[in-house]
């Protein structure tokens, strides 16, 4: 079975929901409540977009959603952004270790958290020697989206355990 | 969402706009460490809450909710609907439902039962909703096209209390007693406190304090239970370190005697009496030192023995979860590495301390004898030798964390490759697996070059200033013996020289204890997490009945391995003593875990899992497992012989009975076949035998243990159709008279069982008997149907082939 990849302008998208999109093909079909998810959460935002119907099954996917028109473009974002909460660290306010738990206390986009890590290994992953992924007890997620963009204080107290 | 849906059912009691929200909700959530199980009366009647409410938030409750109404349980929730950190708060009523957010329109949204037909928990990526369904449903999925509203968000943090949350919603909803509902909400947050909000181990009782977390000295006292069995040789060993410590301070003044008295005296008696002293000390010194060495060596390996056994012995009994967040190679390192640098720490605490210690009081009372003035110059650099190392101390601490990092990182990629070298070659991959390791040793070479700079330029400067300091000596020291050589004389300076270099290798000694004391720290905070890691529990050890009838039942399970999809949702099972249960479903369904929670691999699972109408968790966990046969698909077999391998976890077997296991096993004839039979010495994990030779081997193992539940889990998925029949055989003769839970792809497999349970997406949607789901046509009639047609077309072609 051939997949079905949309590219540019061949599809419209119409939002049902928090999460969920109605899309009408160019040839006429239509698919609704479809839930848009990221094939790579972690490793292509804008890239590789599943848009799965009620039953979990795929029903297409989103190249890179940088080459739909722009409201459509809008659409799928704002759904994704409702799904993915992963919230931006902008500045490490403490950062300890006790008893092999990392408590990282942070100022984010989202507001201000507690991040408490038992497995820093599993925890905290540096990708491309900038990026850093941090997952919390509870698999709550954060991330530093470039790490030499921290002020130098939140650097030195992140650095340790990098 | 549309406003229009926030704002509907918000009619009933409002809080005036303008009017101040949740109390605290920009706070950082790091001061939100009160957490503990709340039942502070609300009104007068119990209230249940995971956070203790602030007077403000008191204040909104008492206003909004009616006093005709009984608020049953409280949520504390962390997120805005507009997934912003804030307070939230989900009030549940006799009534009603309410949601308080400061993002709200009117800050607080409320539901009647009546209104909502289904209320779940819609699980995104990092962070969830609670979702009211509308519109009635029928089926088992809900339609998402249907009326739905998410109410509140939320983190993972409070995800399994809102799970409890919805299930009462829904049931109330539904009709359902409220009391007997209360008391499944009560259970998820009894066991939400069941662990430390601090360090996450899971507590004696609800609310107990943590013994973790109480005292800060246990460290300290955990390392020094591991010194305590060898006090005595240590003790005697500090004696001895005495003796050889006096003994070093005594060539510097015979060199002040042979120079002042002795060479310019002529005096040859004298020259033999003083060498023959130097002789004797020196054999004192080293002879002695060399007993000393040998006893230390010996019980310092000891400590580190007994460390290790504890942190294997303790590995053992961690549980699965500690396994599926831990890389192996960093469980080895602390093993291995981690107790190394432990053991090399403590013998300098307990000994060189004390020794170096005593060594420097007396060389300082002998310079201070000799000439006060030139001890105190001496001393000069011992201020800039002390802060040096407290900046050292500091600046190196980091560098040995990311050093074990790395080094942890190098040793996970080994002990994924090396055994998997089978399959490295079969994909070619050799190139790329090296390339892999380069950049991960690489890290390690970064990090340890890094370091490495600061641990040698710091001894350096450190050597430096020391030798600068013995200028200094050398200076006024010589300007004394040319001023007034009588008071003065060339020997004291020479004597004052050694003592001077002596005195400096316990200022130094000192002063690198701390690079060593962090590094040991390092490894002690390592090693502790697991020997304080909490171990599979058992809270009820001993207790158990003399046998097992093998009546399962499991009531109201859910299960996740995270928290951000459940794996198990609402599992309800009843399985008399003696069945034979199918369980068939698709990859992934969660056959395998329904498996793993009657192992007790995972505790944490909400509902309860019955054998013999006790809780599964309530009964002794040695004794539990003893009664289980477990048979995997990928049967683990140990670099051992055949013999050991069936005897496996079986105390002394007679000869016989593993003959006769090996025979139900059908595993005999091709045992006898092999050169040295029952001897035959297996590879790693078992090679040397086919994948079917090896499943038989581990069904030998099942029958020897004669359990009183049997699982098995995909057993013949991988052999081929003639060792599956003989597989089978065995399998058929094990399992009569006793309770057995076959996972199978191929439904050929499951001809015995009289029950069938067939699970899809973590849920149990059809069971019965094999011809009542039959003959219901639904998920497992069509994978009869499927297998079949699968079937026929094999057999076509394998005749077609034949012809």
């Amino acid at each position: 079975m051939s997949r079905l990849y949309i590219d540019n302008d061949m599809a419209r998208f119409t939002r049902k929901d928090i999460t969920l999109v109605d899309m009408q093909l160019y040839d006429g079909r239509i698919f609704t409540d479809l839930e848009p998810r990221r094939l790579f959460p972690l490793t292509g935002l804008q890239k590789y977009i599943t848009l799965l119907d009620s039953e979990g099954v795929e029903k297409a996917i989103i190249r890179n959603l940088a080459t739909l028109p722009d409201k459509d473009r809008k659409i799928i974002e704002d759904c994704l952004e409702e799904y993915y909460l992963i919230p931006k660290i902008t500045k490490i306010i403490d950062c300890r270790e006790k008893f092999g738990l990392l408590t990282i206390e942070v100022e984010t986009d989202k507001g201000n958290a507690s991040i408490e890590i038992r497995n820093i290994i599993h925890g905290i992953k540096l990708m491309y020697r900038t990026r850093v992924l941090f997952r919390d007890n509870n698999d709550n997620r954060y991330e530093i989206p470039d790490i030499n963009r921290l002020d130098k204080k939140s650097r030195a107290k992140i650095d340790t355990f990098l | 969402m549309t406003k229009e849906k926030q704002t509907k059912h918000t009619d009933i009691h409002r809080i005036d706009p303008g009017k101040k929200g949740l109390g605290n909700s920009e706070v950082p959530r790091s001061q939100e460490k009160d957490d503990s199980l709340v039942n502070e009366p609300f009104r007068g009647e119990k209230l249940l809450a995971n956070k203790r409410l602030e007077a403000s938030d008191r204040e909104i409750l008492e206003k909004t909710i009616p006093s005709d109404e009984i608020l049953k349980f409280v949520i504390v929730g962390d997120l805005s609907l507009g997934s912003k950190y804030a307070k939230s708060i989900l009030a549940v009523t006799d009534k009603h439902i309410y949601g308080f957010d400061d993002s709200f329109e009117d800050k607080v949204k409320v539901y009647g039962y009546d209104s909502i037909k289904r209320a779940y928990v819609k699980r995104y990526y990092g962070n969830a909703m609670l979702v009211f369904f509308e519109d009635d449903f029928e089926g088992d999925k809900i339609d998402l096209s249907k009326k739905h509203v998410g109410f509140i968000r939320f983190s993972y943090k409070v995800a399994s209390l809102y799970d409890a949350a919805a299930h009462f919603i829904e049931s109330i909803a539904a009709g359902k007693d409220m009391d007997e509902e209360m008391a499944v909400v009560e259970a998820s947050f009894e066991k939400q406190f069941r662990v430390c909000p601090r360090c996450g181990r899971n507590l004696i009782r609800p609310g107990a304090p943590c013994m973790n977390c109480q005292s800060k000295k246990k460290v300290i006292s955990k390392i020094a239970s591991y010194v305590m069995p060898y006090k005595f040789i240590l003790l005697f060993c500090l004696v001895l370190s005495g003796i050889t410590t006096a003994a070093s301070l005594v060539p510097p003044y015979m060199t002040k005697t042979l120079v002042d008295e002795v060479l310019p005296n002529g005096r040859s008696d004298m020259l033999i009496v003083c060498v023959g002293v130097l002789l004797a000390t020196y054999l004192v010194q080293y002879g002695i030192g060399a007993i000393r060495s040998y006893m230390l060596k010996v019980s310092g390996d000891s400590i580190v023995a007994d460390l290790r056994n504890d942190v294997y012995e303790k590995a053992q009994h961690l549980p699965m979860r500690f396994y599926d967040r831990t890389s192996t190679g960093s469980v080895i390192n602390r093993i291995s590495g981690d107790t190394n640098t432990i053991q090399s720490f403590m013998l300098r605490i307990t000994q060189e301390v004390v020794v170096q210690f005593f060594l420097l009081i007396g060389i300082i009372i002998i310079m201070f004898a000799m000439n006060w003035k030139l001890t105190l110059l001496s001393l000069i650099p011992v201020p800039f030798v002390v802060v040096g190392s407290r900046i050292f101390g500091k600046k190196i601490a980091p560098f040995y964390r990311r050093i074990w990092r790395r080094w942890s990182a190098v040793s996970s990629i080994l002990t994924d490759t090396i055994p998997g070298i089978r399959v490295i070659k079969a994909f070619t991959n050799e190139k790329s697996s090296v390339e892999n390791f380069r950049s991960y040793n690489g890290e390690w070479l970064r990090t340890d070059v890094k370091a490495s700079r600061i641990t040698t330029l710091f001894p350096n400067i450190v050597n430096l200033v020391i030798t600068c300091g013995s200028l200094l000596i050398w200076g006024v020291g010589g300007k004394l013996v040319i001023g007034n050589p009588t008071e003065f004389s060339p020997g004291l300076l020479m004597s004052f020289i050694s003592y001077t270099s002596m005195f400096y290798g316990p200022v130094n000694f000192f002063a690198n204890l701390n690079d060593s004391y962090q590094q040991a720290l390092n490894a002690v905070e390592r090693v502790m997490d697991i020997i304080d890691a909490e171990p599979e529990s058992n809270f009820a050890a001993g207790k158990h009945p003399d046998r097992l009838k093998g009546k399962i039942e499991f009531r109201n399970v859910n299960f996740s391995f995270d928290r951000s999809k459940k794996t198990l949702s609402n599992i309800n099972i009843t399985i008399e003593p003696g069945d034979i249960v199918g369980i068939v479903g698709t990859t992934g369904a969660g056959k395998s875990t329904l498996i793993h929670l009657l192992m007790r691999y995972y505790d944490s699972y909400d509902g309860q899992i019955l054998v013999d109408g006790i809780d599964i968790r309530d009964m002794d966990l040695q004794f539990y497992r003893s009664e289980i046969g477990y048979v995997q698909q990928e049967p683990m077999m140990f670099h051992d012989s055949i013999y050991n391998n069936i005897a496996y976890g079986c105390d002394n077997p007679h000869v016989e009975e593993i003959i006769h296991a090996a025979e139900v096993a059908n595993a005999h004839e091709f045992i006898a076949r092999l050169p040295d039979a029952y001897d035959t010495v297996l590879g790693e994990r078992g090679t040397g035998l086919s994948g079917g030779e090896r499943q038989r081997l581990s069904i030998a193992r099942a029958v020897l243990k004669n359990p009183s539940i049997l699982f098995f889990d995909e057993a013949t998925a991988s052999v081929d159709s003639e060792t599956e029949s003989l597989i089978q055989d065995a399998i058929e003769r094990l399992i009569r008279g006793r309770t057995t839970l076959m996972i199978a792809h191929r439904l050929s497999t499951l001809r015995k069982a009289n029950k069938i349970i067939v699970v899809d997406n973590g849920e149990i949607i059809e069971m019965g008997s094999p011809e009542e789901l039959m003959a219901k046509k639904g998920k497992y009639y069509k994978l009869i149907q499927i297998q079949t047609m699968a079937d026929q077309i094999q057999k076509t072609k394998e005749e077609e082939r034949f012809e």
